[in-house]
């Protein structure tokens, strides 16, 4: 991808979007609680079609609840959720929703092919005539050509998060939900993982829910950034992304970047101590 | 010494070591022919008519093989539903101990008496002994699966027999071979006693019962052995196949 930064188009369209294109994920007041202990205070946001929304909080603040509960792997205690107009759990019975763990799960028992192909094979049994998607070609794309026979322990960490995030993109589901992927890995191979992510998932469009406390993270792949507070957690900042797309690694050493980081630091600063 | 020459000279070492042991032994203690023979006498033994004790192995290998199949297929079947219910399981592990603990020995005649003699009861008797074993292992390795990848196929909605399937089988090969182990010996001891219990003529045990009914130290002796050596055999079995099918596990890499 090369050309100029397109970002007063690119902003328009993000604007049009959010009044023309119904939300995909909505959420009103949903809050959880586990036991006695108040893990998320109620919460209530939407994510537009198209856009990529990221959780951004300290540790502990209830990021992955929010996550789980969008993807129906956990139940609100108060509130709704809708995906794509369905319960999460309706959206997850569709294939709507592609989800990347913390942790790679690799299966070690199947080859680097076969643990892309996993989530497709899944879906093939449940509807046979689902596409297949060239998870040859996404393998290819993430440099991983000549691992494709591998095993799992062949591979250094930030190769198997790569698996993993071709596991989820094979899956051509519209919403994409990952629960800080990149979290166990050294920061140089987090860099690269971002700029990696950011090159797979714009030019689709998908609608991707991204959880991270990394502020560069944040920033590189997000239209827009909600701050969460410390537990029990509560979005208490909705900040749009005012940079251009598409966004290649050069945009890390802009003005505008640093600018933009040292915005949601503040921000998440500010959180914390509420 | 090489390492994968030393994997081979060592237990050979070993085990020419303990046969000469054993043979000093029996000379020096002037022990009586029928507590032990030297393993020049089994040898000879089995030297003189080796079909005879090859007919009769095969008979308790099928016996073996089929009572754990038997015993393993239910397991994985049983283990499944303990593994994906904390009730079921809860209500299965009592009457698994019972069953584990239970001296198996004292069961065979009520056995013979309702599944009658020869086959039946034997493959029942060597099932019952090791279905146990199999199944703790089963259980423990499923719910060894790991979490973020029941996760996963949560999250695409994966149906319980997918599950089953692709996570969490593969994840209890490990501890089923670790149990394998096990339940081998106790299977091979349920079939060399059944036989012998269960009014057969056929097979190591069977032998072993009338050879000592009529005081052939050489024959009784003999089947003892065969019957160590199919446990060796059982066992090489299990470790290369373990070799082949968990190559991926972290056991058996270097």
């Amino acid at each position: 991808m090369s050309g100029p930064p397109q970002r007063p188009v690119a902003d328009a369209t993000v604007r049009l979007r959010s009044l023309v294109v119904p939300a995909r994920i909505e959420l009103r007041d949903v809050s959880k609680t586990f036991g006695p202990l108040d893990a998320l205070a109620p919460v209530t946001f939407d994510v537009a079609d198209g856009e990529t929304v990221t959780l951004l909080g300290p540790s502990g603040c209830g990021k992955t609840t929010l996550l789980r509960l969008i993807a129906g792997l956990e139940t609100p205690t108060t509130g709704a959720i809708a995906v794509n107009g369905m319960t999460p759990s309706e959206a997850r019975r569709h294939k709507q929703i592609g989800f990347i763990p913390q942790s790679p799960a690799l299966l070690p028992w199947r080859t680097v092919e076969a643990n892309a192909r996993l989530l497709l094979d899944i879906n093939r049994s449940a509807s046979p005539t689902s596409p297949s998607a060239s998870v040859t070609e996404l393998l290819d794309e993430v440099g991983l050509s000549d691992f494709h026979h591998a095993y799992p322990h062949e591979l250094s960490g930030g190769m198997q998060q790569r698996v993993g995030l071709v596991r989820a993109f094979a899956l051509d589901a519209p919403i994409l939900l990952m629960d800080e992927p990149f979290a166990a890995l050294d920061e140089m191979t987090r860099t690269d993982m971002r700029h990696l992510l950011g090159k797979l998932a714009e030019p689709l469009g998908t609608t991707v829910v991204f959880v991270t406390h990394s502020i560069p993270e944040a920033t590189f792949l997000s239209d827009r950034v909600a701050v969460m507070s410390a537990r029990p957690g509560r979005v208490t900042e909705d900040i749009t992304i005012e940079l251009a797309h598409p966004r290649l690694p050069d945009l890390e050493d802009t003005d505008d970047f640093f600018h933009v980081t040292t915005r949601l630091r503040a921000a998440l600063s500010a959180g914390m101590d509420r | 010494m090489k390492p994968s020459v030393r994997r081979v000279v060592a237990p050979v070492v070993g085990i020419v070591a303990f046969l000469i042991l054993w043979e000093a032994a029996v000379e020096v203690f002037d022990i009586r022919r029928f507590i032990l023979l030297p393993p020049s006498s089994i040898i000879d033994t089995l030297s003189e008519s080796p079909g005879f004790y090859w007919d009769n192995a095969l008979i308790t290998i099928r016996h073996v093989v089929v009572g754990m199949s038997m015993a393993l297929t239910l397991a994985i079947v049983v283990g499944s539903f303990m593994a994906a219910s904390r009730f079921v399981e809860e209500a299965t592990q009592p009457v698994l101990v019972l069953v584990l603990v239970t001296p198996w020995v004292a069961y065979i005649t009520s056995v013979v008496l309702w599944l009658g003699k020869g086959d039946p009861s034997i493959y029942f008797m060597v099932a019952f002994t090791s279905f146990p074993v199999f199944t703790f292992g089963v259980v423990g390795g499923m719910k060894s699966a790991d979490p973020a990848a029941r996760e996963l196929l949560r999250s695409v909605d994966a149906r319980p027999w997918e599950v089953l399937w692709r996570l969490r089988l593969p994840s209890a090969l490990p501890s089923i071979f670790t149990t394998a182990r096990f339940a081998i010996g106790l299977g091979l001891a349920a079939a060399y006693f059944s036989e012998g219990s269960a009014l057969t003529s056929d097979g190591l045990g069977a032998i072993g019962r009338r050879a000592a009914s009529f005081n052939e130290a050489e024959v009784l002796w003999t089947t003892i052995v065969c019957a160590a050596l199919l446990g060796i055999a059982g066992l090489t079995f299990v470790s290369v196949l373990e070799r082949i099918l968990l190559k991926w596990h972290v056991s058996q890499r270097s």
